[in-house]
């Protein structure tokens, strides 16, 4: 068996064209699913319990059905009823839901370990409400779960190449064009590998560069 | 031209199910000995040990599942030319190569959460590495496993219906035969989700009463304890 990765040098431009495509849509489903996470925790743990149990059944069936799934109800059966989305939309929608789950799950663990008299403090102090939500709660709770949220990333970006099944044409898509055109397959998957590689590689140096460097002080 | 959503489609899709939970089962099966032996590296005394688990954990889990199932399906079989997989092997392959990687960081976490006064306590007993894990560090970290091996158990299953895009009618592609056979792709598609839903929220929620009990069991008994146990799961 010979490996020819010199066939590959052609194609490089539109490997890291899809590179490109799959950071966009894993930024984009971090962006529309953080703000997303923040609202269904805070149904979670909302007083009335109607919100309660909806907040609690949209993470459970979202983190207990695969994403494929839920990205071919979004591209596929939504048409049906006359709701059409491009692939790169239905993509961004369906990693964004998904994200937006598990996301709320993190902040969970992260406002819980706030401590009660943090909050308390806040009220003695004559903080407002939405000045207490933001300083004394949220960004703390940030702070306490951040490696889970960096690790969060990094598996919704390997997510992202799931996306490829409905042409969305990110780096796996073009991967799958390479092999087909060049033959060169085993050559592809070891430089696509490497290049999705070296993305999670970097996202999980920074996020510990930034828990190292960024983070001084600590909550509790 | 369709035909409308009847028993046969429900039971194509109970098959797919079955499909799915064998080749999970496998996966777990195959990739647990894989794993718990380079877990077992990853936690040994001996650095190059350490440097081959860790080669073969990072490199899995920094690609995605679905290339891992591509590479096995589309590349693995040209480096042995005239070798032919069925898909159902395929997909084994691929999701035990992908469950080895995680399984062996469940282990090796495991095995480092034990107190060091375990190892130690094995080592001035004289016992020789295999004898501590043997008898000391792995009867502990077995128990400390199940709950995120559990988990990761759910995530296996749903990443298995990645194994649809090569062709094998597992679950989700079943739900695919049956969306265009009858023309009601929502319906298809939501009965293919609450099989999944089932499988894996009645593995979430063991799993969270294993890691109940074992955090109960783990700690002294306190006065407390007896009370909340006896109201029974209300948390």
């Amino acid at each position: 068996m010979q490996l020819f990765f010199g066939d590959l040098i052609p194609h490089a431009p539109e490997l890291l064209a899809g590179l490109g495509i799959s950071i966009l849509i894993t930024l984009a489903a971090v962006l529309i699913g953080s703000p997303l996470g923040v609202g269904v925790y805070l149904l979670r743990a909302s007083r009335l319990p109607v919100l309660r149990a909806i907040g609690a059944a949209y993470v459970e069936v979202i983190r207990n059905t695969p994403l494929l799934l839920q990205l071919y109800l979004i591209y596929f059966a939504l048409p049906s009823v006359g709701v059409n989305f491009d692939p790169i939309t239905a993509g961004i929608l369906a990693l964004s839901v998904n994200n937006s789950a598990y996301l709320a799950e993190i902040y969970r663990a992260g406002f819980e370990a706030i401590p009660r008299g943090q909050i308390e403090a806040a009220d003695a102090l004559g903080l407002s409400r939405r000045t207490t939500f933001f300083h004394v709660r949220l960004v703390p709770a940030l702070r306490n779960v951040l490696p889970s949220l960096t690790n969060q990333v990094i598996l919704l970006f390997l997510a992202s190449s799931i996306a490829s099944i409905v042409a969305v044409p990110e780096l796996m898509h073009v991967m799958m064009g390479i092999t087909t055109s060049t033959f060169r397959t085993i050559e592809t998957f070891v430089v696509g590998g490497l290049l999705y590689f070296l993305v999670a590689f970097l996202i999980a140096g920074a996020s510990r560069l930034l828990e190292t460097r960024g983070i001084r002080w600590k909550v509790a | 031209m369709f035909t409308s959503f009847d028993l046969p489609d429900l039971l194509l899709i109970l098959q797919g199910a079955f499909v799915t939970l064998q080749i999970c089962l496998l996966a777990v099966l195959l990739g647990g000995v894989v794993g718990v032996l380079s877990g077992i590296l990853a936690a040994s005394p001996f650095a190059p040990l350490r440097w081959i688990s860790a080669i073969w954990v990072g490199a899995i889990r920094g690609v995605p599942v679905l290339l891992i199932i591509f590479f096995v399906y589309f590349a693995l079989p040209l480096m042995s030319p005239g070798s032919n997989v069925p898909d159902y092997w395929a997909a084994v392959i691929a999701l035990t190569i992908f469950a080895s990687a995680y399984i062996s960081e469940i282990v090796r976490g495991s095995i480092q959460a034990l107190p060091r006064g375990q190892f130690e306590a094995a080592q001035a007993l004289g016992l020789s590495w295999p004898q501590q894990l043997r008898f000391v560090v792995m009867p502990q970290a077995a128990r400390i496993m199940v709950p995120p091996g559990i988990g990761f158990l759910v995530v296996l299953i749903k990443d298995s219906s990645l194994v649809a895009v090569i062709g094998l009618i597992e679950l989700t592609r079943a739900g695919n035969i049956v969306a265009s056979q009858t023309g009601q792709p929502i319906l298809a598609y939501l009965v293919v989700g609450a099989v999944y839903f089932v499988i894996c929220f009645a593995l979430s929620v063991a799993g969270r009463r294993y890691e109940r009990r074992l955090t109960i069991h783990a700690r002294p008994p306190r006065v407390e304890d007896a009370l909340t146990l006896s109201r029974g799961d209300s948390k």
